[in-house]
């Protein structure tokens, strides 16, 4: 289990990370959500064990970082959003030399480095120099890296940023795999639909402060006040159909697409159909009416929307 | 036992593939260049006879030339040791592991040093020919060697350090220039203002003062080992007649230097270790709010 408890990052007078409290069960996979610049990589910094925190605390399986570190760094797997490898060794041989690292003796790392190489779908690249991978097996390899040492807690920041659709996949088939071997994870990532089907509990950060924490179904739930309609029009004149929509008091923010609408509403069904029934009075073409299910991404826009509304 | 993984990693990075054995090759070669030089030169000399003491200052020759190869190349190699992994962005991955940065620092130290003494141990045949000449003892070139390795040693302390302060290789690997020169020379340049003042204004004899900030000169270590004719460039390296260095002493003055070179070692890799230590414990800080603790403690017990 991880407690992370009233966590506190100043730079100076920069409050990076802002009184941010964590805790995730055994076998979650947490997904931590937030724009650049949230305080993501911070946190997931000092809960790595790779930054101090000005205050709170970090406590995985009960070892605090500040009284037992080496323990504690035993405890946890790390993979960053950006990583050099040691371009004159071969894949097997990064491998021994974290798994020397990490204290494993020689016999074992062989068997702990074949079974890792074959997880990330690396087993035939175990003579090829690390920097002739491509980006995506480099990911992967980084990812068997974290794994040497069987910590208890995998903290994976951006996984799978710049990577092609392809290795983007293949990412999230081992991350599935991961989970399905009850492993606890931290990951950070701005693919949200992605995080949204791996993960069983979200958190979503926003200069520093968490906004909203819990699984993704209790964090819909406190949002729902709010939903959102996407209207299509045949010809794409989208003008007379956005100043009707402003004359609507339930009608939030607009966006207008090229032959679409999408606003946030808030009212009842009455209203929605009311709705309907003025577009289609002003002769406004409307092939398609419907409600857009809520998504961790508009989610994410609404919740850290009003926290900047908030701040002005 | 284990081998430190650093430095089994950093050997095998820099002896693979055709540099290593190359320089080594085009070092020896220099090496035994610079030897048969001094043969010719004697064999074919006006006197026409060999001198064999031409041999002892081929020695003192290679001897000054290795501790100055020793001093340009160890900076390199070390300098970019942290900042290197730094840049590189592999240093988290090396600190997120339960290795202590300690034992990081001294694998760094190890691999970047042990290039150097490749080349020193691999020149020892060479100049191993002077005893085909006489001249110098097996315990000469043994206490040259441990020379060699506390400045090693020591430089590589200082480039390790400068590269866990300097975030950029360059500006540490410049860093250690300016300092391994001001050890080299600047002390030097030091003592002899040093010598001129005591000498004209006090008029007290230079000899009776001990002159602590040459210690950490590996010139006045290589001084005392060296056997300083009067002849060629030894006469140049025959400072102790030059400063007036104490020759009294009982030790040696390369065991003074040694010594030296031991301690400031010790505390700049304990310093690097420190200081590149993610999460820092303060032991004055802690000490500090223990003492807050109990104070309000007792206040609260009262």
């Amino acid at each position: 289990m991880v407690i992370v408890e009233d966590l506190v990052k100043k730079y100076g007078k920069f409050l990076a990370v802002d009184n941010l409290c964590l805790k995730i069960e055994k076998g979650q996979i947490y997904g931590f959500v937030g724009a650049n610049g949230a305080g993501k990589t911070t946190t997931m910094r000092i809960i790595a064990g790779l930054l101090k925190a000005t205050n709170g605390r970090v406590i995985v399986n009960g070892i605090d970082i500040n009284k037992s570190p080496h323990a504690f760094k035993n405890t946890i797997g790390y993979m960053p959003d950006f990583f050099g490898v040691y371009d004159d060794l071969k894949v097997s041989e990064y491998m021994n030399f974290y798994a020397g690292l990490y204290g494993l003796d020689i016999k074992r790392r062989k068997k702990v480095t074949d079974q890792l190489l074959e997880l990330v779908n690396l087993s035939d690249k175990e003579d090829t120099y690390v920097d002739t991978l491509s980006r995506g097996m480099k990911q992967r390899l980084c990812l068997a890296r974290s794994l040497i040492h069987e910590p208890d807690l995998l903290i994976l920041d951006e996984p799978a940023s710049g990577l092609d659709p392809r290795a983007r996949v293949e990412m999230k088939e081992i991350l599935k795999e991961l989970k399905s071997m009850g492993r606890t994870v931290i990951i950070s990532s701005h693919i949200l639909h992605e995080l949204s089907e791996l993960c069983t509990a979200i958190g979503i950060i926003n200069n520093g402060k968490m906004v909203v924490s819990g699984s993704v179904e209790e964090i819909m739930a406190k949002v729902s006040h709010s939903r959102r309609i996407k209207v299509k029009i045949l010809g794409g004149n989208m003008e007379p159909a956005v100043k009707c929509l402003q004359e609507e008091h339930e009608i939030g923010s607009i966006f207008a697409g090229v032959d679409y609408i999408e606003a946030d509403f808030c009212g009842n069904g009455e209203k929605l159909s009311k709705i309907l029934k003025k577009l289609v009075q002003n002769d406004i073409p409307v092939t398609s009416f419907s409600e857009t299910g809520e998504n961790l991404e508009s989610i994410f826009m609404h919740l850290t929307g009003e926290e900047a509304k908030n701040a002005n | 036992m284990q081998i430190n993984p650093i430095v089994e990693k950093d050997l095998k990075i820099k002896m693979r593939g055709w540099k290593s054995p190359l320089l080594v090759t085009l070092y020896l070669g220099f090496l035994g260049f610079l030897i048969f030089t001094f043969f010719f030169d004697s064999m074919y000399s006006t006197y026409n006879y060999f001198n064999p003491r031409i041999m002892t200052e081929a020695f003192n020759v290679i001897a000054a030339f290795q501790l100055g190869m020793i001093a340009i190349i160890t900076p390199a190699l070390t300098a970019s040791a942290i900042s290197g992994e730094r840049e590189r962005k592999t240093l988290d991955l090396l600190l997120c592991t339960d290795y202590s940065t300690l034992k990081i620092i001294i694998g760094k130290v190890v691999a970047s040093i042990a290039h150097v003494l490749l080349l020193v141990t691999a020149s020892l045949p060479i100049m191993s020919t002077v005893f085909l000449f006489g001249g110098v003892r097996i315990s000469d070139i043994i206490i040259l060697f441990v020379l060699y390795l506390a400045t090693a040693l020591m430089i590589a302390s200082f480039g390790i350090f400068f590269s866990t302060i300097f975030k950029r290789s360059a500006v540490s690997m410049i860093a250690t220039y300016i300092m391994i020169m001001f050890l080299f020379f600047g002390t030097l340049i030091a003592y002899i203002f040093y010598y001129v003042i005591v000498q004209r204004i006090t008029d007290r004899a230079v000899a009776d003062v001990s002159v602590w900030f040459l210690f950490g000169n590996p010139i006045f270590g290589l001084a005392s080992i060296i056997d300083t004719g009067t002849s060629g460039l030894s006469s140049i390296l025959n400072i102790r007649s030059f400063i007036g260095i104490v020759t009294s002493s009982r030790i040696g003055h390369w065991v003074i230097n040694v010594i030296f070179d031991v301690i400031a070692s010790i505390t700049l890799i304990s310093l690097s270790a420190w200081k590149i230590k993610p999460v820092k414990r303060y032991m004055f800080k802690l000490r500090k709010r223990e003492h807050k603790v109990r104070g309000l403690r007792s206040d609260f017990d009262k």
